[in-house]
């Protein structure tokens, strides 16, 4: 229980009338108790049922009515197992652990920060949550760490590599981080959901937090309920903040956008490894799994990113795409695919929602289709996605696929006029042109993940001298 | 081996010392079998493909342990414990109750163990294992084993039957521990059989546990010094 001494309320200081900034102040300034309102179940009740029953549920059993639209499901609070904890395995959080994650939420899943809350009622609900579970009544332990931490100029990535071996952190987050490690498919939670390894190149994906001294206290305390497990003990404190320097260096710089400005040259690059694309740029953008026609999940998704480039010249477009997906599946009709989707010819209308295409009116798409069995990528102009594994359309100029350690880059070249697919999008010299992206998975074959249209720009091709004389 | 039979003598000290008064040669126990009836599933064997140290630890294929039918028709595995009618306080004995992962298996499949008693959890195998006991009643934990013969040490605090612990890594990875208050529980061995000694004389209900074929319970009354029998059957499901 917090210390009654140390209590604020609205009646003793007219918070309101203070600003935020004051507020954060005031929490640095004075021991978090200080803060800390006298509980007061009502209260945290009220705030529980408006803002959090509609995912955790009533009771907090994690069956709200949106429940099952998310991955990772919402969690079951009354069962008291707690992801995020400063804590030893299997004991409860701290009041500041529940706070915490409340305040700033779970980056990556649907668990939004609730920092527009007053921190008053922040508090009552974590005293709230609390009443939910017995699981309280154990004391908390509070994971002690003496060493201090190294920061990036102490930190030996080496030794953070060596112990990444040495505890067998790849048998789920795989040897580049990618996620996929050979028990990545098999893992379960406590409640029986299908779940998966975090891919420890996405630090924008780290529920927990993406830095070191974040991924310290998980790998110290382990994820309560996931298959992550706490590695106090298996090393010293010094290697263990090597691992989390090293886990954070695994983190890919990405550059978010959903304009891509396309490069240009006279000559497209050969290959999808050559040097020339090191120098243009690229754009990432979520992909998200499209949900049963139930609105609900059936496996975790496996894509969730993917990152593009561009160039063109005179005559074609090659377009270099890379993605994380954590098997290689290149054989029959389940392997891995992808169509690149353009709007046909013509239609300038509103792009349609990859999510929820096609509807009954919807419009067509023009659809460069990439299947890992097959040599060649073709193009063809698509009402629906199982016109794909149909006809063959027109075979791309030049198609070209890698996987190395859980991800895919595919190369695709076309023509800017593709005179032999009728209706087939014509790329002119100062279009804007929507891309979007369709992946499936073979590995998680339920799975379909769609990207939102990214805008493309073809620049004119700028005469120099025209510009100068503006 | 010495701190082995040390363990073992200070075991019998405690037991003594708290279990004597009022009936220092009156300790009856209770013996039985539990039979299958039906047929018995068809072994399934382990896929162990996820990682090959465990495949490798192995010369033929692992067959599923949740149900064994014994040759006589009986069945191994079965959690045989006093639920009802134990008086008296038992605290603790010092022996130290073992969890062994070998060839990616767990060595006991079931075991019972004491409120308070200590259990040491080790890893024989060169690869990763993460022990997850997904306690109800008792603190949950999920810790790592990444180092060949690791050890951890962990204790229940209060009575659950069964506290399933599981390896995320391998997925078929199963134990289940009866976390009880008193010494008075027993595993069904090749046999079938279980025997649980040392129970003073009074009337109990005796539950059998069984990880896919449920529960039964039955009420035995044992007498000073004379040995009870209880049989249980579980039949196909």
């Amino acid at each position: 229980m917090p210390s009654m001494k140390h209590r604020l309320t609205s009646r003793s200081l007219s918070w309101r009338t203070l600003s935020i900034s004051l507020m954060s102040v005031a929490i640095f300034a004075f021991p978090a108790s200080a803060a800390q309102p006298t509980p007061d179940l009502s209260v945290g009740k009220k705030a529980y049922d408006l803002h959090c029953a509609r995912c955790h549920g009533i009771t907090g059993a994690g069956d709200g009515v949106d429940a099952r639209k998310f991955y990772p499901r919402p969690r079951d609070l009354s069962y008291g197992v707690y992801k995020f904890r400063s804590t030893v395995s299997g004991t409860p959080p701290t009041d500041e652990d529940i706070f915490h994650t409340i305040t700033v939420g779970l980056p990556g899943s649907n668990m939004p920060d609730w920092k527009h809350l007053p921190e008053e009622t922040r508090w009552q609900l974590v005293y709230y949550l609390k009443s939910l579970s017995d699981i309280f009544e154990e004391e908390s332990e509070v994971v002690s760490i003496t060493t201090p931490d190294p920061g990036h100029k102490g930190a030996n990535l080496k030794v953070g590599r060596e112990v990444y071996d040495k505890l067998g952190c790849a048998s789920c987050h795989g040897e580049q981080g990618l996620a996929n490690g050979t028990s990545a498919a098999g893992l379960v939670d406590d409640w029986g959901m299908a779940i998966r390894p975090a891919n420890l190149s996405q630090g924008w994906n780290y529920r927990g937090g993406k830095e070191p001294s974040d991924i310290m206290m998980r790998f110290l305390a382990g994820i309560d309920g996931s298959g992550m497990p706490s590695y106090m003990g298996t090393v010293t404190e010094e290697e263990a903040w090597h691992i989390s320097y090293y886990v954070a260096a695994m983190q890919e710089q990405t550059h978010w956008s959903r304009i891509l400005t396309a490069s240009q040259a006279k000559q497209l690059p050969g290959s999808l490894d050559e040097k020339e694309w090191k120098a243009i740029p690229q754009i990432a953008f979520r992909a998200r799994n499209v949900v049963d026609n139930q609105g609900t999940w059936t496996q975790p998704p496996t894509i969730n990113l993917i990152k593009l480039q561009t160039v063109y010249n005179d005559d074609a477009i090659a377009f270099r795409i890379q993605w994380d997906d954590p098997t290689e599946d290149k054989v029959g009709n389940q392997a891995d695919r992808l169509a690149l989707l353009l709007r046909t010819e013509g239609d300038t209308g509103d792009s349609v929602t990859l999510q929820a295409w096609p509807l009954a009116k919807s419009a067509d798409l023009d659809a460069h289709y990439w299947v890992a069995s097959k040599a060649k990528a073709t193009e063809k102009i698509i009402s629906d996605y199982n016109e794909l594994n149909g006809s063959a359309g027109v075979p791309l100029v030049k198609s070209e696929a890698q996987y190395q350690d859980g991800r895919w880059t595919l190369m695709l070249v076309r023509k800017r006029h593709q005179a032999s697919v009728q209706h087939a999008e014509n790329i002119e010299a100062g279009d804007v042109m929507p891309v979007a992206f369709a992946v499936w998975d073979a590995g998680n074959p339920e799975a379909r993940a769609v990207t939102s249209w990214i805008d493309v720009t073809i620049h004119p091709d700028v005469d120099q001298h025209a510009v100068h004389a503006h | 081996m010495k701190s082995f039979t040390v363990s073992k003598l200070m075991l019998v000290v405690a037991f003594a010392a708290v279990a004597l008064p009022g009936s220092v040669f009156a300790d009856s126990s209770v013996a039985g079998s539990v039979s299958f009836t039906g047929e018995a599933p068809a072994a399934k064997p382990v896929k162990m493909n996820a990682d090959p140290a465990c495949k490798s630890a192995h010369s033929g294929p692992v067959m599923d342990n949740s149900v064994v039918v014994n040759s006589n028709n009986t069945l191994k595995n079965v959690f045989v414990y006093v639920k009802e009618g134990v008086t008296g306080e038992y605290p603790a004995p010092a022996e130290v109750v073992k969890l062994d992962q070998k060839g990616c298996w767990y060595e006991p499949h079931v075991f019972g163990i004491q409120v308070g008693q200590q259990l040491e959890i080790s890893n024989s195998d060169a690869t990763l294992h993460n022990v997850n006991a997904k306690a109800k009643a008792n603190r949950p934990f999920n810790i790592a084993q990444p180092v060949q013969n690791m050890k951890s040490k962990k204790k229940f605090s209060k009575p659950e039957v069964m506290v399933s612990v599981k390896c995320n890594v391998h997925p078929w990875m199963q134990s289940y521990a009866g976390v009880v208050e008193h010494p008075f529980f027993a595993v069904t061995d090749a046999t079938g059989a279980f025997s649980i000694e040392g129970l003073p004389a009074g009337d109990y209900v005796l539950e059998a546990w069984h990880e896919e074929l449920g529960t039964q319970t039955q009420n035995i009354t044992v007498a000073e010094g004379a040995a009870a029998t209880a049989d249980f059957s579980f039949s196909a499901q």
